[in-house]
């Protein structure tokens, strides 16, 4: 089962969107075993804050793959061709992430209907954070 | 400062086998239980889609797993490590990774540039790795782009 009906999507069609978190300092201790990234900008406040942060903030990664389920979502498992994201602006412990996007194209290819989305993520105050694009194949319906 | 002669040249490669804990440990840590990533009762037979298969972002953490290496062709870049941030990421799909299976990595120095703004000049470092399974089939394409602020 599928967010995105390939008979009814058009340019304009918003995605479901998902809601994650609030983000808690555990997440990111979890998430950054998990990926193997051991970056202490994430995990040890002291540090951070003598890099110039207030504190820790998350992972840009753990941000995307919040957007990779919300895509999954829309188009099930294997149907994201692309996906990108650009970390603009940094997300914080607390921070609620709504995952958001909007059908740009649509087309069709063989058997696929491809459908190219502008997404997002933004915080509780509708803030921004990462800004991308993704294109995902869906099984073209029946003529 | 990054010199530009860097650009094509090998950054790392790797070989290793997908393991379904490893899966696992990274969908729960997104807090995505689709059962897809985690029961193999849930498997969906053997197409190209079958069995217990990845996230999305999942290659960010095999290819760290599976590619420790490179570190001193890394380090040859000369990024400002104490303001390298990682400022966008791409994949390119040809199927999701499945657990079990052997992928072999390359990674290279795509590009790299400079701009220059309010904050003094900032150093972009793009970062392509390639996935290939054993039958020399791409699986995923990834597309990093680092940045550093000079100090």
């Amino acid at each position: 089962m599928t967010a995105l009906d390939a008979r009814t999507v058009t340019i304009g069609t918003e995605l479901l969107p998902l809601v994650k978190g609030p983000i808690t300092r555990e997440d990111l201790k979890r998430y950054a075993a998990a990926s193997g990234d051991p970056n202490p900008m994430h995990t040890d406040e002291e540090f951070a804050r003598n890099a110039g942060y207030p504190g820790v903030f998350a992972h840009g990664m753990l941000s995307m793959g919040y957007l990779g389920e919300f895509l999954v979502q829309a188009g099930g498992v294997g149907s994201i061709r692309r996906f990108r994201a650009r970390f603009a602006k940094l997300t914080w412990p607390g921070d609620v992430v709504t995952c958001r996007g909007r059908v740009t194209a649509v087309r069709d290819e063989g058997a696929a209907r491809l459908v190219d989305c502008d997404i997002w993520t933004e915080n509780q105050e509708g803030e921004r954070k990462l800004v991308g694009a993704a294109l995902l194949a869906l099984t073209r319906p029946e003529a | 400062m990054p010199s530009r002669d860097m650009i094509g040249r090998l950054l790392s490669t790797g070989t290793a086998t997908v393991a379904a804990e490893h899966i696992g440990a990274f969908a729960r840590a997104l807090g995505d239980l689709n059962p897809r990533y985690l029961d193999p009762r849930e498997a969906g037979g053997s197409g190209p889609c079958g069995g217990i298969v990845a996230p999305p972002t999942y290659p960010i953490a095999f290819m760290t797993q599976a590619m420790a290496g490179g570190m001193d062709t890394f380090l040859e870049l000369g990024l400002n490590f104490m303001t390298l941030v990682h400022g966008e990421q791409e994949f390119e799909y040809l199927r999701p990774v499945r657990a079990g299976e052997t992928l072999a990595l390359t990674g290279r120095v795509a590009d790299i540039y400079e701009k220059s703004g309010s904050s003094g000049t900032l150093d972009f470092v793009v970062l392509e790795t390639e996935a290939r399974d054993t039958e020399g089939e791409l699986v995923f394409f990834s597309r990093n782009t680092l940045i550093s602020r000079r100090t």
